[in-house]
């Protein structure tokens, strides 16, 4: 019995030296650093209104970053995401609101519920492949907003008004805050540490090359079907949040809009690089604070989203990493 | 020895176009053979349909008896096939050591990678193929004769017993031909079996003790290079009707 005590301490130990090391690193400080401003926030602001703004970036890092894995990362093309993040909205706020569950456990309702759903969106995905899965995920996104619109319907999508006086995580901004961001990291660091496990290589394989990947034996249906589920869980975990944050849901969450979001996001932050998107989708709902006042938020991201296209296709992540590490080793003379 | 191939009677119809038919051969398990054709005989066809990537229209093959007729091609390369393709491919953007560990987490793979680790398994395999300082570079930068070494790596990381390599030595020079060579002759000797096409004829026919040659999806051949190279219909197939060798 001690003997496998002792292989279960040295797993952790070398668990907890390998955190260690990773903060060593560039990356790492980094990321530690970040970490650290974000739980700060509550301590210079405890407003609804400016917390609520990080906290509608974290519920869209999560949705972006779940696009950048099946998207940027395995390369399905999937244009009709907001499916999963309505799928998952509805979910979480039917058990939340009508059987009065605790949020925790109906999140992860949500999250099965889209995982269920990209599962059936992902099989007919498999024949179907670039700008044509684009298209058909975004048509399928389309007439599922319709099929929730539909008064007929309504007696068990709910119709056009949808399920409204969700009860919220918490009434307490600061708390709903921390809940809020520490989702938003665990399912950051889930998401990039598939990315970088053995199963990560797998799925960018099949992005480079299908049938290279098929030849090297890799069954690359069920890898295929693995992304949609693991992207769709994530998502689905973004729609529970976005419906107790906003009160309701309704069928506007399977609007074109906030797919295109995802990729906006992404695109600013990094295509492939999960932490890209969390990063792009904070600079967009920061940046739209500011603008609000100013100028139409879509009209401006509509621009930015063509000046990244043309000049920053790597997004701004990445150039920015690698100028800083110039610096950092400039800095301390390597 | 034992018969590691056996394919009977294939015919692979696109359309009105015959590209192979009713094609036969056996190879025995630790052959080294070859397969011949000008342009266009079907050769490639022929590949694809052992290895999955094309069904026949008609015929079976099987592999160590089993039959794999129609089967995925992930699942033939977890049998025990592995080939290669006449137009390189590879993971682009990857780094040459991921590029080699995808084959290596193959079902089949993965019996060697549990044991040493997937990491050390693809290292092994890069230092086979002579690309192991390259390690961490990615294909997009590297030229020609790299990648056909590459593509032989990615191939036997699922440990195969039957290795097709397509047109290997296609675009490379004399130099690079040479290593692409010695690296095969290595991996017969270490037991597997290798059925390669060629274009170049005077490398390949130096180098396999059998080969079949094919010529508008017909099978027209099989023997030595020498036999081959002096049968009558071999040679109008390559040269044309005429008086051959004057």
């Amino acid at each position: 019995m001690s003997e496998l005590n002792m292989v279960k301490t040295k797993k952790k130990h070398k668990t907890i030296r390998l955190i260690k090391s990773w903060l060593r690193t560039f990356n790492g400080g980094l990321s530690l650093f970040c970490l650290i401003i974000l739980f700060c926030i509550p301590l210079l602001t405890q407003s609804l209104y400016y917390l609520g703004i990080f906290i509608v970036a974290a519920i869209f890092a999560i949705f972006a970053a779940s696009w950048n894995f099946l998207t940027g990362f395995t390369g399905q093309v999937s244009f009709g995401h907001a499916i999963f993040l309505g799928i998952g909205g509805y979910a979480t706020a039917i058990f939340v609101r009508f059987q009065d569950w605790h949020w925790a456990p109906a999140l992860l309702i949500g999250g099965i519920a889209a995982l269920l759903i990209a599962i059936l969106v992902g099989i007919p995905s498999l024949r179907i492949k670039g700008p044509y899965l684009a298209l058909a995920t975004m048509a399928l996104s389309v007439f599922i907003m319709q099929l929730f619109i539909n008064e007929k319907l309504a007696f068990i999508l709910f119709g056009e008004p949808g399920i409204d006086r969700v009860p919220p995580i918490s009434t307490d901004p600061v708390e709903k805050y921390l809940v809020y961001t520490i989702i938003m990291v665990i399912s950051i660091i889930v998401m990039t540490l598939i990315g970088e496990s053995k199963v990560g290589t797998i799925f960018k394989s099949i992005r480079e090359d299908e049938t290279g990947a098929e030849a090297s034996g890799i069954n690359v249906t069920k890898y295929k079907i693995w992304a949609f589920m693991i992207s769709g869980f994530f998502a689905g975990i973004a729609g529970g949040l976005f419906a107790m944050h906003f009160r309701n849901t309704t069928p506007m969450m399977f609007q074109p809009l906030y797919s295109f979001y995802a990729i906006i996001m992404t695109a600013i932050g990094g295509i492939a690089i999960i932490s890209g998107s969390a990063l792009g989708a904070y600079i967009f709902f920061i940046l739209e604070a500011f603008l609000i006042d100013l100028w139409d938020p879509v009209f401006i991201f509509s621009i930015i989203l063509i000046i990244i296209l043309r000049f920053a296709t790597r997004g701004l992540l990445r150039p920015a990493l690698e100028r800083l590490k110039e610096s950092y080793d400039f800095i301390i003379g390597r | 020895m034992g018969i590691i191939l056996e394919v009977k009677n294939l015919t692979k119809k696109f359309g009105g176009l015959t590209a192979v038919n009713d094609f036969s051969f056996e190879i025995k398990r630790g052959e080294f053979l070859g397969l011949i054709g000008p342009n266009g005989a079907g050769k490639t066809t022929i590949f694809n349909l052992i290895s999955g990537f094309e069904k026949p229209s008609s015929g079976s093959i099987r592999f160590d008896g089993v039959d794999i007729t129609g089967l995925k091609p992930f699942k033939i390369v977890n049998l025990g096939i592995a080939r290669t393709f006449q137009l390189v491919r590879s993971f682009k953007f990857l780094s040459l050591l991921d590029n080699v560990s995808v084959s290596c987490l193959s079902a089949r793979g993965k019996a060697i990678s549990k044991k040493i680790g997937t990491e050390e398994y693809a290292s092994s395999i890069l230092i086979e193929v002579g690309l192991v300082d390259k390690a961490t570079i990615p294909p997009v930068v590297l030229p020609h004769g790299d990648l056909r070494k590459l593509q032989i790596g990615k191939a036997i990381g699922s440990n195969p017993e039957l290795l097709l390599l397509d047109e290997p030595f296609s675009g490379l020079s004399f130099e690079e031909q040479l290593g692409i060579t010695n690296l095969i002759k290595r991996l017969h000797e270490d037991g597997v079996t290798i059925f390669i096409t060629g274009h170049v004829l005077r490398e390949l026919m130096t180098l396999v003790p059998r080969v079949i040659a094919m010529h508008q999806g017909k099978f027209i051949a099989d023997g030595s290079p020498q036999e081959v190279a002096n049968n009558k219909i071999v040679l109008e197939a390559y040269l044309g009707r005429g008086e051959g060798f004057a």
